[in-house]
């Protein structure tokens, strides 16, 4: 099969492995963020319910937990859809490990931050909101865009729940006409080019957010 | 009020309880088969279509059957049995093998076909490989299989010590590990081995291939059709379909084309006589 053929065959998976992408990244963020304060919540069912979450999703393989959602949640009567059970997992998976940067990120901010909010009379709400997160989102987006680029690659798992992803096309190519060296080497130039267009949004949403500052990063 | 009681349980069990299989599809006119992209049992062409013995067996019978809109789904081998008891699809149409072990976990129609083994080799079978036997005497030697196959059972059942088999998840895994001096033989059905040898220069069918025998008894593997438990008018339908249909000269013209023919017709095997252990 001629190259031009197969690169237009992988393009459509890369479609798919784009829009899986573009769902999962909300949910996982989403699933980040409130996981990461309610582990700094007052409140102990709140931190207990986090940790579970976090310590389940980060302890457990994705592949096995998609595998569970696809396969074995029928079996208890909830059926999801193979794109949504791909969804799901992926957002669910990496947003454990998300909510652990965020816990981080704001447990990192100098004490100090907190120590002069407390003493102008800021509440704890706006002690989190006003000064803590602007600057803790700075530190957040290097390992954000790391957690990123992984969620990338993760959906290549996608595949093996009939989701005609990049890596499922790559598979099949090579299935029907055996020219592996070639299909492996475009899928990996694929990926390479898709992560690298993650990394340069994530550096650009790191400058801004870094602007001022002095001020915090959300003014 | 005993009475009035009774007939609303019988009215929420009646609408809760699920129709079976080949109702829900003669109704809705569409079902869906599940293929492992093994050329020619099952698998999907360039532009999606559905290709191979199975498919096209199955979209006949269920045009006759009246379900003329199916949706075909691509997985690997070892997730067919999984996908379909979790209702992730209906029809295993991938021509998977009726073996006791499998009827334990699903329904199988009655063979389409039946198939002896292959090994697929480097070009020029350098290991002078043509049996299961040589591979267990050449102790130095390793032989892939598909994961989820029956060749894995086959190679432990013949005697080869299970260091030397190697697993792999599909074909094309399988023909790399064979150019990479990874595996010395890959086994499957000849007709899959005798395609990829087609395809690619730098394996072979390995010629003459002598039949496999495990504890005296020549192994032949038989394919059919997948479905599940509880899915038994599904499958009697099915049946039905294919009795008169397997060995006709539409059937031969149907499967020719991939390799298949008379010397692949199962006879009159059953599933059930497949099944006993």
């Amino acid at each position: 099969m001629p190259l031009e053929t197969l690169i237009r065959g992988l393009l459509d998976g890369a479609l798919t492995t784009v829009a899986v992408l573009l769902l999962a990244l909300p949910l996982a963020t989403t699933l980040a963020f409130t996981a990461g304060l309610m582990r700094l919540s007052r409140y102990p069912p709140l931190r207990w319910l986090a940790v579970v979450y976090v310590e389940f999703f980060r302890g457990t393989s994705a592949l096995i937990q998609l595998y569970w959602i696809y396969f074995v949640l029928p079996f208890f009567g909830l059926r999801i859809e193979a794109l949504s059970a791909g969804v799901l997992a992926l957002g669910l998976n990496i947003g454990a490990y998300g909510a652990e940067v965020v816990r981080g990120a704001v447990l990192a901010v100098e004490r100090g931050q907190t120590e002069a909010a407390i003493a102008l009379n800021f509440s704890p709400r706006q002690r989190l909101w006003r000064i803590l997160m602007p600057q803790a989102l700075v530190a957040m987006m290097p390992p954000f865009g790391n957690l990123a680029i992984e969620l990338l690659k993760a959906t290549a798992l996608v595949s093996l729940i009939t989701i005609a992803d990049l890596t499922y096309r790559a598979k099949s190519l090579a299935d029907m006409t055996l020219q592996v060296e070639q299909i492996f080497g475009l899928v990996l130039l694929f990926y390479f080019v898709m992560a690298q267009l993650l990394a340069l949004a994530t550096r650009a949403l790191e400058r801004r957010l870094g602007r001022n500052m002095e001020r915090g990063g959300l003014s | 009020m005993l009475r009035f009681a009774t007939l609303l349980l019988a009215a929420v069990v009646a609408t809760v309880a699920p129709a079976d299989t080949l109702d829900q599809a003669q109704q809705s006119g569409t079902i869906t088969l599940a293929v492992a992209n093994e050329i020619p049992y099952g698998y999907l062409s360039a532009e999606g279509e559905p290709r191979g013995e199975a498919p096209a067996i199955a979209l006949q019978t269920l045009k006759a059957l009246g379900i003329d809109r199916v949706e075909v789904l691509v997985t690997e081998f070892g997730a067919l049995i999984p996908g379909l008891k979790a209702g992730r699809f209906d029809v295993i149409a991938a021509g998977m093998y009726i073996t006791p072990k499998r009827c334990r976990q699903i329904l199988f129609s009655n063979p389409t076909y039946r198939i002896g083994e292959g090994f697929l080799v480097p070009s020029g079978n350098p290991h002078a490989l043509h049996g299961y036997a040589d591979i267990k005497d050449k102790p130095a030697l390793k032989l892939g299989v598909m994961a989820g196959a029956v060749e894995f059972g086959y190679a432990r059942d013949f005697g080869i010590p299970l260091d030397r088999v190697v697993t792999l998840p599909d074909y094309p895994s399988g023909v790399a590990a064979l150019k990479t001096g990874r595996i010395d033989a890959l086994a499957g059905t000849v007709l899959t081995m005798a395609e990829l040898g087609r395809k690619e220069r730098a394996v072979e069918l390995a010629q003459p291939f002598t039949k496999l025998v495990i504890d005296g008894k020549p192994v032949d593997g038989y394919g059919g059709f997948g479905f599940r438990p509880g899915d038994e008018r599904l499958r009697d339908a099915f049946n039905a379909q294919l009795a008169g249909f397997i060995g006709s000269a539409d059937h031969l013209a149907l499967v020719e084309p991939y390799g298949f023919g008379r010397h692949t017709l199962p006879g009159a095997v059953s599933a059930a006589q497949l099944c006993q252990p």
